[in-house]
């Protein structure tokens, strides 16, 4: 290689070096200096600018909701240890299984209902604009992969089609 | 004076001054062919233009401190990105379960 062309690739290089140091120290810096958060809801009120009374008041909502949550969750994992009894070893989804899918994805419907509504209540709290744009960003969020892979499922089954 | 004459010729002859060469002469010309080599193979001239400006030092440090101003203004972005997207997973972890997510 030419001397100026090894000293071209060679300025580059420590260049591209200086950057990414920069990069690599800033963003660690910056993620350490935000530490990590015990507020589970300093999203929101960073997000949605939330004055100390509109997080008061959502604050109390969330604990009220928390429990709701939990006893649903410990509902959900009960009656997916009675699924996976009834499948057994067995080859054959049985009627029992069947019985207890159902009951499952009920349970899977109402705890989907209850978040909603804690949802659109905690958009209640809020600034009419940012409470819009806080449930459609919940519902895009908690129901958006859903929706995703019930249509890649249906792409996928047009594709098989034709 | 007869310029056909043998005697005369050869008297004219010995007298032409040859002039000495300059010390390490030979050594010399090597050195000026292998240098214009040197030129035709060091490429293009705008390639010598850009490496003469990027090794004058005001350039260079102004670009270095160029390059980590840059860097840090893209590095703290993305890292208060990764804050707030750490701080959203932590807020839709407690309220949304992820049996159904």
């Amino acid at each position: 290689m030419n001397r100026p062309l090894f000293i071209f690739v060679a300025a580059l290089i420590l260049g591209a070096g200086i950057f990414a140091g920069s990069y690599f120290g800033a963003r660690h810096v910056c993620v350490a200096s935000a530490g990590r958060s015990t507020d589970d809801l300093a999203w929101l009120r960073d997000e949605f600018h939330l004055s100390p009374a509109d997080m008061t008041r959502i604050r109390q909502l969330h604990e009220g909701y928390m429990p709701q949550c939990m006893q649903m969750c410990a509902r959900i994992a009960a009656k997916k240890h009675e699924v996976e009894a009834a499948l057994g070893r067995g080859t054959n989804v049985t009627a029992e299984a069947r019985k207890k899918l159902a009951e499952l994805g009920e349970l899977r419907a109402q705890c989907q209902a209850q978040m909603l509504q804690h949802f659109i209540t905690v958009s209640q709290a809020m600034p009419a604009e940012q409470g819009q744009r806080y449930l459609s960003e919940m519902k895009r969020l908690t129901l958006g992969t859903h929706e995703e892979l019930e249509q890649s499922m249906s792409a996928d089954h047009d594709h098989g089609i034709h | 004076m007869n310029p056909e004459d043998p005697k005369l010729r050869n008297l004219l002859r010995e007298a032409r001054v040859s002039p000495s060469l300059p010390p390490r002469f030979q050594e010399n010309v090597w050195r000026r062919i292998e240098d214009a080599e040197t030129a035709a193979k060091e490429g293009p001239g705008w390639l010598n233009t850009l490496v003469f400006l990027v090794l004058r030092p005001r350039f260079a440090c102004a670009t270095a401190v160029i390059l980590i101003l840059a860097g840090a203004v893209f590095g703290a972005h993305a890292g208060s990105k990764v804050v707030k997207q750490d701080a959203e997973a932590r807020y839709i972890a407690s309220v949304a379960p992820s049996t159904l997510r």
